[in-house]
């Protein structure tokens, strides 16, 4: 049962994969979003059937088979729902369900068997995310966890023929594979210290274990590793340099993998870990801190942004940064609210923004945009939505998590941690709502600020599928303001908007299961959650449920509330009302708004520190300097390595052979002398 | 004393005769000086109580091998080392890479000889047949009990030497 | 007297099966074409038939050869080799112009020379079987004449692997001196009575056993010849000798260091610790910054010889069962990647260079869908057969205490993937150049061996207990 729920997109995968030039695009559109919405019928299913049990016994675990078996090691290929696991295959199957639905529309232009390739990409993409969360073990999650490492890249270079795409999806990977590496590190260490890698067993063993309190012992350092691999999927200090970029993809894709499901995966992985990390009190603080810092700074470049995507994308980045800060703060049920009604409501705005771009074939720079509110209703009202719910707007759904994260980080005793947040909650609204207003408000194009930034290369980028004779050489796509007049714009496909509105109507009340005591709700979904994130029965501290301190909710609720008000406000002075003062801002400040429109110069420091010297480390340093110049050059002489008719000949004169002797003479000199010297 | 002297005379011999194969220019003085390499080791053979090892050493290896290996030299007529080339490759010519082989080689002779000497007994006799392996009854036993599936398997080695060195030197005309 | 000659009957088979295609080739009319190919694969399928019967029996033959279950478990691995390498050859043979009759001959020469190293008993037999399978190896490296390339790579093989047997046999010659034999078990008395004398003659011995294995397997810094010969020789030949020559060195190394040898792991652990973690470093590093694809996947089979390295090293029952596990997954991997470049190929020119791939996948999809998988394994990604492979030699290493280790192969085999993955990317996400667009179809034969590859590939992959059940139990009937 519980392996049907990865194996329908698996399905589809191979379906598409196989036929899918044959196919036309209907048949493979419909089959891609068909084998979703049975994934998510299964799910749905398999929820009800968990809900039906005691809070207690609510887990199902299904052995596929053994997969591993060395020694008294083994290892099987296991599935299990657990209220944590429910939540997230709910997230994934459904979010991912009305993607795919999106993407039938919004990639029609694609030819036939791109768009089977599109879609087989992203059905496997979905089938390794729901490996991801269903699997027993760290080794099942690792298959998921490399999986859709691979899936993004290819997702995000799908349009390969901009250098652009193709070169953030190559740092995707990059940056990814830093974080894995740590990540495998970390699954090592803790197989070495504990025998086994079933979550399950590792919280019970962890559970036995005193908490590192003040020290940092192999808990702590294991858990960091597999944080640090959580910063590479996550996109936090220091690895999310690669998810900006990663908007280079087709926009579904970005609502998918780079806000709704993928980027999460550490969030969950931390959650699913809870154990291991609440007895690991040094790294969660150090999760805490990262994740304040990481929201704080995202923010902070999201305010000045231009290209809608991007705007998008450091706001996930930021909102990433808050799930982090509820983990590291021991508030999981927080981080996981939050990752929930995130979900919704950046699927929806990233979603909405592919609409737009939709409508402006390929446009992404808002200051190119404005007053969309008239030509695209559905889009706006949307949109908009779902901005009033990211900005923390009350009763919409991500008030209810953000303040869920405010309010413990405070009860916890994390002022600054929560000042932090409070910070980012006010940016958050701000940068969105100038979103909002540059784009769909006002009269036409946006004066371009007076302070253009030559190494911003966003608006060069267009989205090349829907300017079909430009397709072959997006590229060569010149940055250009909307030619087509604003009467022609045409609002979302029918399936586009029913996706849209499907999405804004959960952006508004999906809160809701999680009201706080405070406001009279019963927050059942912490209380659902609760079971994942403690310790398998019997080891449950007898803690009492934390007596909701009502009066301290209530005021940190409404300051909240002020502080998302407070940042709509300051967004329409700035951007709807007094236009000209952002802009006298941006000169007044030049030096910070070039810092925040660059990104604080991150990618450059990253370049010149560290890709640049491995390139030549391993280009010139190994290569060159080792087999090359010491084999060859010995022989030809330095840097005559070209391998011509006579090169080669020259090289088969003995020259090299002989070099190549030496080596393995070396070698042996240098055993025996080892075993006569020591 | 004199079982000595003639050791000392015949390894003198062999290494001398050895590193002068790879110092000529001539491939017809290299063969002949191989030859007489080879001689030593027969001497050496004999020292060691291995009458019938020494005989084939010299029957088969400078014998026949050799006679080979001249007939091959001179049908090929071939030509001394080009004299530029000579001076740019030799291991005795060339810069710092060639004496750092030498170094080399030198590094590892000292540090066998520091190993022989560093051996607790060295002159103990080896193997169950040590004193009658040179006879060809208890070498034609061991051949062909002990080690008979090495002997057999050696014709496969030696059949596949020949269908290589037929298809490497074979024209390439007939077969397209 | 039957049950003396047992042991040696799957090599018999195959030397048979070399035999009656070096006569048919004889006796072949002109312009005849004769299946000889065909031929060869009946010899090694009844090898494995023999092996499958000889399974658990532990034979021995003339006291040198033994049948044991590791033997044989590499044995059925060259076998697959065997049957792998002939089938993708089919078209290539045909196409290069090689002789027909010879290369098949060469081929399975070898493969009895393998199969003579991977079950010898004698540090003798090793010694022929490793000159039969490299003379062997040598032509084949060579078989295109007209390509200077191939000429060079040939003659530089052969004199650095004359070079390196010449230590192996001293190494040989200071065991019998020592020990009196060279039959392993009476070596591995011999040492067992010595393990704490500290004779130099011992150390020395070793070590240079030790150096002619790691020739063999191409470990730093006896590796120099590798990329030469790999990219010099023909895509196919490379395959099989990156896998074949590889398993069965591998084999002589782990039987004649964990059994005769298993008394002084203390003096050969540090020295192959450090030969692992060079090779793994450098295979990677130095692949990273390759264009040409042979060449890189050449310093990817260093960097495969530095994980099997870690296995030996960590040589506990988990190491040694992952060593014959990684060397199934490793054989298949790359002689399918080696097929597909040979299968791309083309007379005129080898189209080996990264950049040809581009767009493989609009072009010739089957192959890029085989390529990517192989790739994929190669770096070990889940879920491959590389991915467990690699599993198995870390947790061996970790489980056995050589964190040090295990950190540098996990970071090497992170880094490698880049290079992998560059060939993915290039295939599905790049514009193709003329070279490879003109739309062929792929032979038959050689597309069944290379499905058939990635089944293996995914079935590793995937339900691995099996294999490695059978492995663990190959391990211990000798260790």
């Amino acid at each position: 049962m519980l392996a049907l729920i990865p194996l329908f997109p698996l399905l589809g995968f191979l379906t598409n994969a196989s036929l899918g030039r044959r196919l036309p695009k209907t048949v493979s559109g419909a089959v891609a979003s068909a084998v979703m919405v049975a994934s998510f019928a299964v799910s749905v299913m398999t929820v009800l059937d968990l809900a039906g049990s005691p809070p207690d016994a609510r887990a199902i675990e299904q052995v596929v088979y053994t997969w591993i078996a060395s020694g008294d090691f083994v290892l099987d290929v296991t599935l299990r729902v657990d209220p944590l696991a429910a939540v997230m295959i709910l997230i994934v199957s459904g979010i991912g369900a009305l993607i795919h639905i999106y993407s039938t529309a919004y990639m029609q232009e694609e030819p036939d068997g791109e768009y089977a390739r599109y879609f087989s990409y992203l059905n496997l993409f979905a089938a390794f995310m729901l490996v991801l969360v269903l699997g027993a073990n760290f080794l099942v999650l690792f298959v998921g966890w490399e999986g859709v490492g691979l899936c993004s890249y290819l997702l995000i270079g799908f349009w390969f023929k901009k250098k652009s795409a193709a070169d953030a999806g190559k740092k995707a990977f990059v940056v990814n594979r830093i974080g894995d590496y740590a990540f495998i590190l970390g699954v090592l260490f803790l197989f070495v210290q504990f025998g086994t890698l079933d979550f399950q067993r590792l919280a019970g063993m962890a559970a036995a274990l005193p908490p590192e309190e003040g020290v940092f012992g192999a808990l702590s350092l294991a858990t960091l590793l597999l944080f640090v691999g959580a910063t590479g999927k996550s996109a936090q200090i220091p690895l999310y340099v690669w998810l900006p970029d990663a908007m280079e993809g087709p926009t579904p894709v970005s609502a998918l993998i780079h806000a709704a499901t993928m980027v999460t995966a550490g969030v969950y992985m931390i959650g699913r870990n809870a154990v291991l990390f609440s007895h690991a009190p040094e790294t969660m603080t150090i999760v805490a801190v990262v994740g304040a810092l990481t929201a704080l700074m995202a923010a902070t470049i999201g305010l000045v942004q231009n290209d809608i995507k991007r705007v998008l994308a450091y706001s996930t980045v930021s909102q990433l940064g808050l799930m982090f800060l509820a983990m590291g703060v021991g508030a999981f049920g927080a981080g996981i609210f939050h990752l929930y009604t995130h979900a919704f409501f950046k699927a929806l705005l990233f979603l909405g923004s592919g609409a737009v771009i939709h409508a402006l074939h390929g446009e992404q720079d808002i200051r190119n945009m404005g007053g969309l509110k008239r030509d695209l209703p559905v889009t706006y009202w949307t949109f908009l939505v779902g901005a009033l719910a990211i900005a923390g707007v009350p009763l919409l759904s991500g008030f209810f998590s953000k303040d869920e994260i405010l309010y413990e980080t405070f009860r916890e005793g994390h002022t600054v941690l929560w000042l932090v947040a409070a910070v980012t909650s006010l940016l958050t609204a701000t940068y969105m709502f100038r979103l909002v207003f540059l784009t769909f408000h006002g009269e036409g194009p946006n004066p371009a600020p007076s302070h253009p930034a030559p190494s911003h290369p966003a608006p060069s980028h267009l989205a090349p599928s829907h300017l079909a004779p430009s397709h072959l050489a997006p590229s060569d796509a010149p940055s250009h303001p909307r030619t087509v007049a604003p009467s022609h714009l045409h609002d979302a496909p029918p399936a586009m908007a029913l996706v849209l509105v499907v999405l804004a109507v959960g952006s508004a009340v999906a809160g809701y299961i999680g009201m706080p005591h405070g406001l009279g709700g019963d927050n059942q979904l912490a209380a659902w959650l609760a079971p994942s994130f403690e310790p398998p029965a019997g080891a449950r501290p007898a803690e009492a449920e934390a007596g909701p301190e009502g009066a301290l909710e209530l005021t940190l609720m409404g300051v909240s509330s002020a502080i998302a008000v407070g940042g709509i406000l300051l967004a329409s002075y700035f951007w709807l009302r007094r236009r000209e003062l952002g802009a006298a801002l941006a000169r007044r400040y030049a030096g910070v708004y070039a810092l925040l429109l660059n990104k604080y110069y991150v990618d450059e420091v990253y370049d010149a520190a560290v890709v640049h010297p491995i390139q030549r480390g391993s280009e010139r340093g190994l290569w060159r300097g080792f087999d090359v110049s010491v084999v060859d050059g010995a022989v030809n002489g330095v840097g005559a390595i070209v391998a011509e008719g006579s090169a080669i000949l020259r090289r088969l004169q003995t020259g090299s052979v002989r070099a190549y002797a030496s080596s393995v003479l070396i070698g042996v000199v240098v055993i025996l002398g080892y075993y006569l010297w020591r | 004393m004199p079982e000595t002297i003639a050791f000392y005379v015949f390894s003198a011999i062999a290494i001398g005769a050895s590193a002068l194969v790879i110092g000529q220019r001539n491939p017809m003085h290299s063969v002949l000086l191989l030859i007489a390499s080879f001689g030593a080791l027969a001497g050496l053979y004999i020292q060691l109580d291995a009458p019938f090892v020494a005989v084939a050493q010299i029957i088969i290896y400078a014998g026949a091998i050799m006679v080979l290996f001249l007939f091959v030299v001179m049908l090929l007529n071939a030509p001394q080392e080009d004299a530029a080339e000579w001076d740019r490759t030799h291991p005795l010519r060339q810069g710092v890479l060639a004496r750092f082989g030498s170094l080399l080689a030198l590094l590892l002779v000292v540090e066998l000889v520091w190993a022989l000497l560093g051996t607790s007994d060295v002159d103990r006799p080896v193997g169950e047949q040590a004193g009658a392996a040179g006879s060809v009854r208890a070498l034609g036993k061991v051949l062909f009990t002990e080690y008979v599936f090495p002997f057999e398997a050696t014709s496969v080695l030696i059949l596949v030497a020949m269908v290589g060195a037929v298809v490497l030197a074979r024209r390439e005309s007939d077969e397209s | 007297m039957m049950e003396s000659f047992t042991a040696v009957v799957p090599m018999l088979c195959v030397t048979v099966a070399a035999l009656a295609v070096m006569g048919a080739e004889a006796f072949r009319a002109r312009g005849e074409n004769l299946p000889v190919g065909g031929l060869g694969i009946v010899g090694l399928v009844g090898a494995a038939a023999a092996s499958v019967l000889l399974w658990d029996r532990n034979a021995v033959s003339f006291g040198v050869i033994k049948a044991d279950n590791f033997g044989l478990f590499v044995t059925m691995v060259l076998l697959l080799v065997g049957v792998l390498t002939i089938m993708l050859s089919a078209p290539v043979v045909g196409r290069d112009g090689l002789p027909k009759g010879d290369y098949y001959a060469l081929v399975l020469f070898s493969i009895v020379g393998m199969i003579m190293m991977a079950t010898a008993n004698d540090l003798l037999v090793v010694f022929i079987a490793l000159e039969i399978l490299s003379i062997a190896v040598y032509v084949l490296t060579g078989i295109r004449r007209d390509d200077p390339q191939a000429a060079e790579a040939a003659f530089k093989y052969f004199l650095l692997g004359a070079f390196s047997s010449a230590f192996f046999l001293y190494g040989i010659a200071f065991t019998y001196g020592l020990s009196g034999s060279t039959r392993l078990d009476r070596v591995g008395a011999y040492l067992a009575a010595q393990s704490l004398s500290d004779d130099p003659l011992i150390l020395i011995a070793l070590g240079l056993l030790l150096v002619g294995f790691a020739f063999k397997i191409s470990a730093v810094p006896f590796h120099m010849w590798t990329p030469d010969a790999y990219e010099g020789a023909p895509a196919i030949v490379t395959g099989f000798m990156s896998t074949g020559v590889k398993a069965a060195a591998f084999a002589a190394f782990a039987r004649v260091f964990l059994s005769a040898f298993e008394p002084f792991s203390g003096d050969w652990a540090p020295v192959v610790w450090l030969l692992a973690a060079a090779t793994m470093v450098l295979g990677t590093f130095v692949g990273v910054a390759q264009s040409n694809l042979k060449r890189m996947l050449a310093y990817s089979s260093i960097a495969h010889g530095g994980y099997l390295l870690v296995g030996l090293v960590a040589a506990n029952e988990v190491g040694k069962a992952a060593i014959l596990f990684y060397l199934l997954a490793y054989a298949v991997t790359n002689l399918a990647a080696f097929g597909v470049i040979a299968l791309l190929g083309a007379r005129e020119a080898a189209n080996d260079e990264l950049r040809d791939y581009a767009g493989l996948w609009h072009t010739r999809p089957a192959l890029a869908a085989l390529m990517t998988v192989c790739m994929l394994s190669l770096g070990g990604l889940p879920p491959t057969a590389g991915f467990i492979g690699k599993w198995y030699i870390f947790s061996a290493a970790v489980g056995a205490g050589y964190y040090g280790l295990a950190i540098i192969g996990v970071l090497t085999s992170v880094v490698s993937v880049f290079f992998y993955l560059r060939v993915v990317v290039m295939m599905y996400m790049a514009d193709g150049p003329a070279a490879t667009s003109a739309p062929v179809e792929t032979p038959r034969v050689a597309l069944a061996a290379l499905a058939a590859a990635v089944a293996v590939i995914f079935y590793l992959g995937v339900l691995p207990a099996r294999i490695l059940d059978l492995a663990v139990a190959s391990v211990a009937t000798i260790f």
